[in-house]
């Protein structure tokens, strides 16, 4: 079976995703045996319009750059989202909730006015194209990446928890979060990350999205068993899984 | 403790109940866009030893394991079929083997049609929902090569499109012969389909049963049953003779990973046939 | 074998020699709750535990486990079988759930893997000495247990008595030296720890006996309590994560970076978690969370029990301490099915 050709495009974002991938390290040489990258700015000059695996890091956030991804999934079978900001939008989204003008003055200043520094309102991939993968998180789980290329290497679909990080962070023993006084996103939020976060101590922020069939309306109960407020919910929210103030997305 | 597929020894005490045994893939024929047949053996010189209506873990390295029902009659000695829709990852690459690759398989599981116990020398009415005509086809084989042993034969069969009728080659057989009767409809009307059009349930109508002990086995999607059990109770075939498999997730077929579980039933272990009347007080079953 | 007695400078002594020559888990402190873990030395141990976060039961059913390894397609190994080691420290409760495992995975297809994991272990079992705020074992008649156990160890005063059940407890009872017998007072201040911990398991009591549940939850399959329950509920699992006697598994293929190799493994799941009964082509046959929040229920306290006798609750109370909803306990739900 020749190896999957893959190559890997960036959009709005930190390049922090990539710099999961150059960090699997030996595990990199592995992954090349396995698919074959044939464009990768951050890490090669190559370039190539022939692929079979596209992967799209960082969310949407010009016109010019949907007519790119467009022209990007036009030649790829296969296009797999990298990370929050590709899978949702992620922090990027913020934005939406103000003007293009107000977004534009708060980073530019004065010179936000200039003409190719014009923006629109933040998208996820999958509001631009048609997304058949996603990996999740922000960043990326490096094991949960390379889980994936093998599955797609393969020729399977890749097994994606559909429940919520409550179950991953029980299975590690880890105090829980709202027992320890916090508003922990874990029970709303898809696992696959292992619980990262709560077993270093930190509340679950969200960022791999929400669960299948993800639970809000329960929050209301559990905000006023433990005491808190909506609102401090909502600034939780507003980090990964409801940036543009719109309500929470089941994506 | 290292070993193939054919030394599937483990510790004392028994063997591993999860270790497939290997197979060979006989034949493998496109049926639908989505459906394909295979046929395959065991390697080494044992029969499957299933009956019909029981099913089998068929496993795929890499990509995991599939209930499959066997569809072929255990009457038929040396090999086993089964008909495999392409619906997840171990289906998908069942479909893109070829004559003369591997396959694990494990099993047989669960119960079966009792053919040789009280259904011999009934009536047998056959109702077949899609799909579910593959599990229904081991058992209308069996009556089949065992004709004597059982009294009128008749087939209800119906599929979502004429593109999607399995079998068709056996359908056309069954057609012609004169000791059984065969009725077919397909939900939607296609191109070149003359025959029937409606649910299966329109079949009932145009049947004509003689009197007689009557037993009916039923499979079919999730939705089909309760109207099919309609039917049959209007035909007042009484429950206790209403045979019906019923499909779960039968992860680990050896009733112990708790997914095929309706009330407080194991489908693996006491299904997936089961007697209709025994499943009236299970709210999950129908 | 008459019972013995051992100071808990004996007993942290013993351990350590055990130590030297094989795997010893125990209930060690994490934070302000308890796990068990494998020891690295006596001294850790706090055997003053409550309850732990997880049963004992990862121990034995691993949270993620090789069944077999692949090479090709068509050859397989069973994963070999694990070395000896010693389990100590499990609360009477626990025991009572080990038991309930030991049937599920032996009875009729014997399961090869969970067997020998628990032919592996040899189990010492404690009686509590302090007991965690939603415990309810003495309701379900698991405050003490008589059997399951290899070896018992119970406080009492400044000494530990032993007492041995099996060749096995009796073997590893002997690697601690010459053990004076338990004195008949120190018999009857057990007897007395007995009780007290029947009635002190009792943090949520259970208006009814066990035994009545099963009748219980057949009259009630449709009360409303399931959808209003369920409503809270983030369908999380952590229920099913931390119950000594949930065992459902899932069995998931993986591959190494040859795409040739690699290994089956079975995790947990749970009935909790949406697509629990999800079959291939996407139909739910528990769709709605209400659903799922009610089979668990029937599970515990009436399906399994129709077929082995046993309710399959011990009154660990987890999973009351694990619900973030606080929609989990089991002893409201029943009571609110009895009216009361």
């Amino acid at each position: 079976m020749p190896r999957p050709r893959v190559a890997i495009f960036d959009f709005a974002g930190c390049e922090g995703c990539q710099l999961q991938i150059v960090n699997l390290e030996e595990a990199l040489l592995d992954l090349l045996r396995v698919v074959d990258v044939v464009e990768w700015r951050e890490a090669m000059s190559e370039q190539s319009d022939v692929f079979d695996i596209a992967v799209v890091e960082g969310a949407i956030t010009r016109l010019e750059d949907e007519e790119r991804l467009k022209r990007i999934r036009q030649k790829a079978p296969v296009l797999v989202a990298l990370g929050s900001c590709a899978s949702s939008g992620g922090l990027n989204k913020l934005k939406n909730r103000m003007a293009m003008s107000e977004a534009r003055r708060l980073v530019y200043g004065r010179d936000g006015g200039v003409s190719r520094l014009d923006t629109a309102p933040v998208k996820a991939v999958s509001e631009v194209v048609k997304v058949d993968y996603l990996v999740r998180g922000c960043p990326i789980d490096r094991r949960e990446f390379s889980y994936v290329v093998r599955c797609l290497a393969l020729g399977r679909e890749p097994f994606i928890p559909g429940y919520p990080v409550c179950v991953e962070c029980r299975i590690r023993e880890n105090a829980c979060r709202w027992q320890e006084g916090e508003i922990c996103l874990g029970p709303l939020t898809r696992a696959g990350c292992g619980a990262a976060c709560p077993a270093q101590g930190a509340a679950c922020l969200g960022c791999r999205g929400t669960c299948d069939d993800a639970n809000l309306e329960g929050m209301a109960s559990v905000l006023a068993q433990y005491g808190k407020s909506r609102e401090e919910l909502e600034s939780r929210l507003a980090v990964f899984l409801d940036p543009d103030g719109k309500g929470v997305s089941h994506a | 403790m290292e070993g193939t597929l054919d030394s599937p020894a483990r510790t004392s005490g028994g063997g591993d109940i999860y270790l497939p045994r290997p197979a060979t893939l006989l034949s493998v024929s496109a049926m639908t866009a989505s459906d394909a047949f295979f046929e395959l053996a065991l390697d080494g010189p044992e029969d499957l030893g299933h009956l019909p209506g029981q099913f089998v873990e068929v496993s795929v390295p890499g990509m995991g394991e599939a209930p499959i029902s066997v569809c072929s009659s255990p009457t038929r000695k040396g090999s086993f079929q089964m008909l495999v829709r392409r619906i997840g990852s171990v289906t998908q690459a069942l479909h893109r083997k070829s004559p003369g690759d591997k396959v694990g398989i494990r099993g047989p599981f669960g119960t079966s049609f009792p053919m040789e116990g009280e259904l011999k020398g009934k009536n047998l009415l056959f109702v077949a929902g899609g799909i579910g005509l593959a599990p229904l086809r081991s058992a209308i084989q069996y009556a089949l090569d065992r004709r004597g042993d059982f009294g009128r034969i008749a087939i209800l069969a119906g599929t979502r499109s004429a593109a999607e009728r399995l079998f068709t080659g056996e359908l056309l057989e069954w057609k012609r012969r004169n000791d059984l009767t065969l009725l077919e409809t397909v939900d939607q009307p296609s191109p070149g389909w003359a025959g029937q059009v409606g649910l299966i349930t329109g079949l009932f109508g145009m049947l004509r049963l003689e009197p007689g002990p009557w037993a009916a086995l039923v499979c079919g999607p999730p939705v089909m049953y309760r109207f099919v059990l309609r039917e049959l109770r209007r035909l007042q075939v009484p429950s206790r003779e209403v045979h019906v498999s019923l499909e779960r997730r039968m992860k680990c077929g050896v009733g112990k990973c708790g997914h095929c579980q309706i009330n407080g039933l194991y489908v693996c272990q006491q299904g997936p046939v089961f007697r209709a009347g025994d499943l009236f007080d299970l709210k999950e079953a129908l | 074998m008459t019972v013995k007695q051992m100071d808990p400078a004996s007993l942290n002594g013993w351990v350590d020699g055990l130590l030297l020559n094989r795997t010893v888990i125990g209930p060690v402190q994490k934070g302000d709750k308890f796990v068990f873990e494998s020891l690295s030395r006596a001294s850790d141990l706090r055997l003053d535990y409550d309850t732990t976060l997880l049963p004992p039961k990862k121990f034995l059913l691993p949270s993620r486990e090789i069944l077999l390894t692949f090479r090709g397609d068509s050859h397989y190994a069973s994963q070999a079988p694990p070395d000896p080691f010693v389990l100590l420290g499990v609360h009477p409760y626990d025991v009572a759930a080990i038991r309930q495992m030991d049937r599920v995975f032996s009875e009729k297809q014997v399961d090869t893997h969970y067997m020998a994991r628990r032919g592996a272990c040899t189990l010492v079992a404690l009686d509590a000495q302090a007991v965690s705020p939603n415990n309810f074992a003495g309701c379900m008649g698991t405050a003490t247990v008589r059997e399951g156990w290899d070896l018992l160890f119970s406080r009492v005063g400044g000494a530990y008595l032993a007492e041995a059940a099996t060749e096995k407890g009796e073997s590893l009872l002997r690697s601690a030296g010459l053990l004076a017998d338990a004195a008949p007072g120190q018999l009857e201040e057990r007897d007395r720890l007995w009780e007290s911990n029947r009635q002190a398991m009792r943090r949520h009591v259970l208006h009814c006996s066990p035994q009545d549940l099963p009748g219980l939850l057949s009259r009630n399959y449709d009360h409303p309590l399931w959808q209003e329950r369920a409503e809270r509920c983030f369908s999380c699992g952590a229920c099913n994560v931390v119950c000594p006697t949930c065992y459902c598994f899932d069995v998931q293929d993986e591959v190494d970076w040859s795409l040739e190799c690699g290994s089956r493994c079975r995790a947990w799941d749970g009935c909790l978690l949406r697509d629990f009964a999800s079959v291939a082509g996407g139909h739910n046959f528990r769709r709605h969370s209400a659903e799922r929040y009610r089979h668990r229920y029937y599970r515990k306290a009436k399906y399994l029990p129709e077929m082995t006798g046993e309710i399959a609750c011990v009154g660990c109370g987890r999973c009351v301490d694990a619900c973030v909803a606080r929609t989990a306990n089991p002893v409201e739900v029943y009571n609110t099915l009895l009216g009361d």
